[in-house]
Formats: C-alpha cells, structure tokens, sequence
C-alpha cells in the first residue's frame, strides 16, 4: 500500500512544477488585468529554446533561455495589448497558432521529427535523512524545479497580499484607474506582470524539456498550458489556490497513468476519456456554481485607456 | 480612407507581411532560392500547375490540387464563420474544435448506422452534425447567459472535455469499429455510400459538395446578418448590450442563438469532413481546424464574406503545403503563415496608425476632426 502511495506522490511531484509555475504565470499576468490564454505558445516556446540551449550549454543556464523565451513571447502578447490595446484573447491565440506551427517548422528543419537530441537532464537531489522515512520519502530524489514549485506559491502569495507592489499589482486588474489616481503607471505594472507571467511560463515549459524529459517533442507541452489555464480558474485566481489545484490535477495525471500500467481492470469501469476530462469538467462545474465571472479580477480583458471612465 | 479600405487593408497587409516572414525563416535557415522554389510549390500545389497544363499537361495537375483546395477551404469556412458568428453577438467562440468534434462523431453515425436513400442520407446527417455542435456550444452559452461563466473559459475547458470524451474514450471504446478479418480498423464503422458527400468532378479530383454547402453557408450568413431583423438585433446586442436592451431587443435571446448557429456551423465542418472525405471518425480528428477557424474570421475582420475568403487563400497554402515537403519543408509551413498572419491582424491598430501617419504625411494638412472609431471585435 505504502509503496503505491510512494510511487503516486512520486511521480505528482515529478510532473506538477510545469503546471504549477504555468498557472502561476498565468495568475499573476491576469490578476494585473491582462487575459492569458497564450501561456501554451509561451511554454512550448521556453521548451524548445532550454531544449536547444541545453545542446552548447550546462542545462541550469538553459532553463534561464527558456525563462527569457517565455518573457520574449510574452512581450509581443504585451506590445498588442497594453500599447497597442489589442484583444487580449485574440492575441494570446495568434501566439498559440505561431508556437505551435513555428516549434513544428524549427523542429523539423534543425533536427527531424524526433525530437532534439537528447540533453543531461536537471541533476536529482537526495535529501539525506528522508529516503527512507514511508511516504515522505516521496519527497526526496526530484530535480530543482520541484522544490521550486514547492516554495514560490507562498512567496507569490506573500507578494500579493503582503506587499505595496501586491496590493498594486490587484488593483490594476480590478480598477486601473484608481492605481492611475495615485500617480503610478498602469501600463508599467501590467508590463511588469505579463513579462513575469512570461518568465514563470516559459520556466514551465523549460522544466518539461530539461526534467520531465530530456529533449523537446514535437507535440510539447500536449495541452499543460490549457490545463494551467484550468487550475488557476480552478483556484480562483490566487497563488496557492492555483498551486493546491495544479498539484491535484497532476495527482489525477499521476493516478491515471498509475492505473493504466498496475491495473488495467479498472479502467474498464472508469474510461480513461473520464479522467482525462475530470479536470475540465470539474472547472466548469465550479465556475457554473460560483456564477458571475467567480473571482476573475474586475478589470480583466479591458485595455486600459487613460481617458475612459 | 474610406470605412471600407479601412476594414479590409490591414488584413491584406497582414498577410502579405506574413508572407515574407515566413519566406525569410526558410531564406534563414536554409536559403533564398530554396525558399522562392518552394513558395512556387506552394502555390502549384494550391491553384494548379498551370505552365504544366497549358504546355499540355493533363487536367488532373490542375484538378487535383484546386479539389484539394475547395476542400481544405470549406472546412476553414465553416469554423471560421462559427467564430465570426459569436463575434458578431459579442461572444469569443474558441470552442469551435469541441463542437466540431461532436458534429463529425454525430455524422459518422448517421452515416454508418441509418440506411437511406442518398437524397435523405446526406441532409440528415448534416442536420445531425449541425445539432450535435449547436447543443454542445450551447452549454457554453447557457453557463453565459445563465451563471456569466466567460465563454473563453468555458469554450476552453469544453473543448478538452471533447478531446477527452471522443478521441480518448468513444472512439477507441464502445463506438470503435468492429474490426472486419484480419484488418484492424481505427476509429468508427465506415459511412455508407449513400452518406457520402458527392464529388463534383469525378474522381480526378476530391472537390466534393462539402465546398458549394460552405460557400452557401457563407453567403446565408452574410445575408441574414445584413438583411434580416434578427440578423440586426443580433449585431445591434454585439455593438452595445444596453442600447439593444434599452431598444427592445431579446438580448438574451440572440446572444444564445447566435452561440448555437456558431456551433452548428463548427459541427457542420465535423460532418463535412467526415462524409467528404475522411469516410469514418477517424482515430482522432487531428488537424485543428477549430482553432484555425479563430484565424480565418480575424483575418476576415469578421465578415462572412471575407472569412469565406480567407478561407480561399488559406485552403490554397494548405493543400500546397504538402507539396513543399519535396524541397524539405514541413507541410505544417502554411500554418505558420497563418499564425503570422493572425498576430498581425491582433495589431490592426499599428496598421490603422501606421496608415494614418502616411496619410497625413501625403495630405500635409490639419487630420480629420473626428478621431476614427477602430472596430475592435469584441467590447
């Protein structure tokens, strides 16, 4: 039993970072008012750049590319829709559409449809003292980004609730204009947060490349940015509601593949296609009872326009 | 610069401009003629060789690749009207893939399981495909108008549910075809002749009437979103809710109907797919023409008419992409132009200022008093 258990908080842990820095990103770019839905172009683009960083130089280093893919990106979502009061939904999408084919074309034109060459992966951590403690010692023997993913939540959620930038960061997503009463600048503070949605993004993205895996495939991140996308909604816009809903859509993950290799037999009576959409469907059936826009923060998908009250 | 030109030249420049981006990523990674001879591949594969032809080649060269064409571009047409649709309501469909997912599975088993005479077989199971998208973006438009659940969540969330649902379950589980010798089949039972799409030019060419019914469903569209009452409240709840409100309108009423009309048009394309030229549900439904939809309508500023032209040059870069393959390029290359050709569109206003500099540059005199209204898809 102990030894099930293990191997599912294992491999939770393995697999969440990616979906948890995602939906961080994705948080913290919406909670300043700036709609998100690009965050899946953003990781595939911090995934193949760590992945193709990785080849010339150690893989930490390439993870930092990868971050900085993922702001670069983000600063195009940025350029349309805060200067130029884009669509923010439109967009986000257009960078899906051009990460998606853009990723395929590069991949196919540098290194073949298998993928990059593999990369050394992000080296394992031992904690000394807890691998043999049962259970806990699920948390010994991940690379870095877990125990990242582990810690930043909190101090995201410090951030926003405890410091003058926080509180500054929520106000230009539920009032802009109150934020510009004061004198401070709007689109400097929505800058600031789409550029560290990008970062967190494309961190994301890298930790798929250089952790989970050890190259970049073709069909990297498969929908994670989406499902991101799904547990900060799920979360209701905060840090460590995001967190708690990206660790258990990858237990869920986790469980479904568990299931699929130790016991067949019950995937019969539950489909696969079941769990696979239990997390969006649970979204939606939060969002249905939450009912009017939930927690979304106020100002959310309107360009900010220093002469319309 | 008229209303007019105004809609319509940032999406020709968009594309034109992601034309040449994308010349110079195969200029950059491999080299100028490569990239030239494959935009030459490109467009034979798409409209025809016609030097071939005309130096008295066979008509398939050029049947075959406008066939592919027609095809490809009727599927654009379809989501991407789906999208203009819900635009014009005010509503960001990016549920088209779902909706096009439950209308190919509800086609391929009309298809299959109903006998009937082809005059029938083909209507119903159009109509089946039709209601099976409406029902499933109705969800989205019932969670709007009911809970305010936004539709681009909701849309998002519906799709991977489809995704999840069909592909993941149904198709490779209860609805999987029963497998004929020793041949084992992906996906569900083949269609019956009698469902199948007929083909307009015989079999030189997989042109089939999936393109005149996406053309048709363009040109319905466009004449009752500008020519009915319905159609004008419809658009009247997308410019500004109150007014419509305030007016009379049933807003509630057409925000849902334009959100189901969006669906079935999505589910349509399902169906065209399937009974054109899949001939099943195939093992999973793959290219995502749903989201390509969100492209075609942007990139034809919302207008029936001009998605239904987008759609035309796109389906002629797709089918030519595969063509492009003999010179090393991925056949996904016309997306990436797409993609391209979208992001810039999200800039329509660069391009509107960028226009406006030169004008006045040109005219040297005080600009217009009246500072332009910019038409932003969705408020």
């Amino acid at each position: 039993m102990f030894e099930v258990l293990h191997s599912l908080l294992f491999s939770t842990l393995d697999a969440a970072p990616a979906l948890v820095f995602a939906a961080l990103g994705a948080m913290l770019s919406e909670r300043a008012g700036v709609v998100s839905v690009g965050v899946e172009g953003m990781m595939r683009t911090g995934a193949f750049c760590a992945a193709v960083a990785a080849l010339v130089m150690p893989t930490p280093l390439a993870v930092l590319v990868g971050m900085a893919a993922g702001a670069g990106i983000a600063a195009v979502h940025g350029f349309l829709s805060i200067r130029w009061r884009s669509d923010q939904v439109v967009s986000g999408m257009a960078l899906n559409l051009v990460a998606m084919a853009g990723g395929t074309f590069l991949l196919e034109s540098l290194y073949g449809p298998n993928g990059t060459p593999a990369i050394t992966q992000l080296s394992r951590w031992n904690l000394p003292g807890l691998s043999h403690v049962p259970l806990l010692g699920a948390l010994s023997g991940h690379a870095a980004p877990t125990y990242l993913a582990l810690t930043l939540p909190f101090l995201f959620h410090l951030l926003l609730s405890r410091t003058p930038l926080g509180l500054r960061l929520r106000a230009v997503g539920d009032k802009p204009h109150a934020v510009a009463t004061l004198g401070l600048s709007v689109p400097a503070l929505r800058w600031g947060a789409v550029l560290g949605g990008g970062l967190m993004a494309g961190l994301g993205g890298a930790v798929l490349s250089t952790a989970v895996l050890d190259r970049f495939e073709q069909h990297t991140p498969a929908g994670l940015g989406f499902m991101a996308l799904a547990a900060m909604v799920f979360g209701r816009w905060t840090p460590l509601g995001a967190f708690a809903a990206a660790l258990f859509f990858a237990f869920g993950n986790a469980l479904r593949i568990g299931l699929a290799s130790s016991a067949p037999w019950l995937l019969d009576l539950v489909p696969q296609g079941f769990l696979l959409a239990l997390p969006y469907l649970l979204t939606l059936l939060v969002l249905a009872l939450q009912g009017q826009r939930g927690h979304a923060p106020a100002a959310l998908g309107t360009p900010y326009e220093q002469e319309s009250r | 610069m008229g209303e007019r030109t105004r809609q319509v030249l940032p999406s020709v420049l968009s594309v034109l401009l992601a034309l040449a981006v994308c010349w110079l990523t195969i200029a950059l990674t491999r080299d100028a003629d490569t990239a030239t001879r494959a935009y030459l591949q490109m467009l034979w594969g798409g409209v025809g060789n016609w030097p071939a032809f005309l130096d008295g080649g066979s008509g398939t060269a050029v049947l075959r690749p406008l066939g592919e064409a027609a095809m490809k571009a009727a599927l654009l047409t379809l989501t991407g009207l789906s999208v203009a649709v819900a635009f014009k309501v005010g509503l960001f469909n990016i549920g088209a893939q779902g909706q096009m997912i439950w209308g190919a599975l509800a086609a391929a088993l009309v298809g299959a399981h109903v006998s009937l005479p082809g005059v029938l077989h083909v209507p119903l199971a159009l109509v089946a495909a039709a209601v099976a998208g409406a029902a499933w973006a109705s969800i989205a438009g019932v969670l709007k108008l009911k809970r305010g659940v936004h539709e681009v969540i909701s849309t998002i969330m519906l799709n991977w549910v489809a995704v999840s649902l069909v592909d993941n379950w149904l198709v490779i589980g209860p609805l999987r075809a029963v497998a004929e010798g020793a041949s084992s089949i992906t996906g569900t039972a083949e269609i019956l002749p009698s469902a199948q799409l007929p083909r307009l030019l015989g079999e030189s060419s997989r042109l089939n009437l999936g393109f005149p019914l996406a053309l048709a469903a363009a040109l319905g569209v466009w004449v009752w979103l500008s020519r009915t009452r319905s159609g004008y409240e419809t658009r009247a709840v997308g410019l500004t809710p109150e007014a419509a409100r305030a007016a009379g309108i049933p807003t509630l009423r057409r925000a849902g109907g334009a959100m189901a009309l969006a669906g079935a048009l999505a589910g349509l394309a399902g169906a065209v797919l399937v009974l054109g030229t899949e001939g099943r549900y195939p093992g999973s439904l793959g290219a995502p023409y749903g989201f390509d939809g969100i492209a075609i309508a942007l990139i034809g500023n919302n207008h029936p008419l001009g998605a239904a032209l987008a759609a035309a040059v796109f389906g002629v870069l797709r089918a030519g992409g595969t063509r492009m393959q003999l010179l090393g390029v991925h056949k996904s290359f016309p997306e990436l132009i797409q993609g391209f050709a979208l992001l810039f569109v999200a800039g329509r206003m660069v391009w509107l200022a960028l226009l406006e500099r030169r004008q006045k540059r040109a005219q040297a005199q005080p600009p217009a008093t009246s500072q332009a209204q910019v038409e932003v898809p969705r408020v």
